[in-house]
């Protein structure tokens, strides 16, 4: 069996993803579910309910009265807001673990895809557009195919690393010499697996290749844009570093220059920083309070 | 012995002999590493990017964010603790770029050329750096001994 067809074949002994999230997902692709339906959701899930009331309730919304129930918290935060909680905080449940072969500690890749969720949210704002949860959701889960093929990059890592010395390659195009396949694609191949929509698939396959997508462009350019100002960061980075490309094509279609960058470091940096000290001081604690930052 | 975590965007400075001052996550942001080692005072500022006129009120609030407002108030708080300018060590570690860059993502760079314009203008000298390339870097540093180590994702760990 090829070394390829192993990596592939792998993808068999997946978890299975977690039930929340891929119900989370239906709901956003779905025009008529409201927040009601989020609540018939999560309501049977005593953890992410306890840390949402907690999280209503904390200083940050400075209710008068506090909230008991998810009825009234969905009332106070939101439907889109109530979604970012729910998918960051279930999407820890398999990123935060250490990645071999990346060098990634237990809650790297996790901070790095919040970093990406939460940079989602700040260039969707500097473009005047609203929240949209399946861009954030794309964003969240762009690097799912670490996970799967991390072991692989460690067993060949010395090989993967002196392919990138010898030529300007960069880390995916040497895992795709190397182990005949990259993390990106095999990470859109388990979302497809997972029956993600369409968006979500094609984003986190083409994440370092923006250009090689027709359909559904604007989600995959803009998860393509917020990996490579979160790398820049180093939040959550890892053996791979900063070897990519930029894809400064996106940034021209976009009309945004080198200023930009600097104010979306600016306001992550802000954000980030409350990620941090949250996981500092009781990982997943507060209801990581942080997501009710704008 | 005590590890002290110096955050993104943060600055801490010492002089308990037992501490280690460490900053992770150095992409194109900038850690740079003070000591004296009369007194035995250290410091460590993990600045993000060159200039605070990107956001002024961002800079007031949170100084050590950008390398013109970070930089001189780092030095002046390890002068508090009883440091001397003339006899700090300085090192700097990070500002690393992505690919073939365009000039969109070079604040690696950018970062670097603000750092030296700061330190040429009040007569800093960089003792040692570890600077550019495309990798992410933990920076250390251990305040009995003054010794800095870079750790490179993936690479290993060094004394510079």
């Amino acid at each position: 069996m090829s070394l390829t067809d192993r990596i592939l074949q792998s993808m068999d002994q997946l978890p299975p993803f977690p039930m929340v999230i891929q119900r989370a997902i239906q709901l956003i692709e779905d025009p008529r579910s409201s927040a009601q339906s989020l609540v018939d959701v999560i309501q049977f899930d005593p953890g992410i309910t306890a840390n949402i009331l907690k999280l209503c309730n904390s200083a940050y919304f400075g209710l008068r009265k506090p909230v008991s129930s998810l009825r009234e918290a969905v009332v106070m935060v939101g439907f889109d807001q109530l979604m970012e909680i729910v998918l960051s905080q279930e999407s820890a449940t398999f990123l935060q673990e250490p990645c071999k072969g990346y060098d990634l500690g237990q809650t790297d890749l996790w901070k790095h895809s919040v970093a990406c969720a939460l940079l989602s949210r700040i260039i969707s704002k500097r473009l005047n557009r609203g929240v949209a949860l399946t861009l954030f959701t794309a964003a969240l889960l762009h690097d799912i195919g670490k996970m799967m093929l991390g072991q692989f990059v460690q067993d060949y890592f010395g090989q993967i690393r002196g392919l990138i010395g010898e030529k300007p390659l960069s880390f995916n195009e040497a895992e795709k010499k190397i182990l005949g396949i990259d993390h990106a694609e095999l990470g859109g191949r388990v979302a497809e697996k997972w029956k993600f929509p369409r968006s979500i698939i094609l984003a986190i396959r083409y994440h370092h290749t923006p250009s090689q997508v027709s359909e559904d462009r604007d989600v995959v350019e803009m998860v393509a844009l917020c990996d490579v100002v979160a790398m820049l960061t180093g939040i959550g980075g890892g053996a791979d570093g900063l070897t990519y490309h930029g894809n400064g094509e996106v940034m021209k279609r976009h009309h945004l220059n080198e200023k930009d960058v600097e104010q979306f470091i600016v306001k992550l940096g802000d954000q980030f920083q409350l990620v941090d000290e949250t996981l500092k001081s009781e990982r997943g604690g507060e209801g990581k309070s942080w997501l009710t930052m704008s | 012995m005590g590890k002290i975590i110096v955050g993104i965007a943060d600055m801490k400075v010492s002089d308990d002999p037992d501490a280690t001052l460490i900053t992770y996550s150095l992409g194109s942001c900038i850690g740079v590493s003070i000591y004296d080692p009369t007194v035995r005072v250290g410091g460590i500022l993990h600045f993000m990017l060159p200039e605070s006129k990107i956001d002024p009120q961002k800079a007031l609030k949170n100084p050590w964010m950008f390398a013109d407002s970070g930089i001189p108030l780092f030095f002046k708080e390890a002068y508090r603790l009883g440091a001397e300018k003339v006899r700090l060590t300085v090192k700097v570690v990070g500002g690393a770029q992505i690919l073939d860059d365009s000039n969109f993502f070079n604040i690696g760079k950018r970062n670097y050329m603000a750092l030296r314009k700061i330190f040429w203008a009040n007569n800093i000298l960089i003792r040692a750096e570890e600077i550019g390339g495309s990798v992410n870097r933990t920076l250390s540093l251990e305040l009995s001994t003054g010794k800095v180590i870079v750790k490179t994702s993936g690479d290993g760990v060094r004394e510079i």
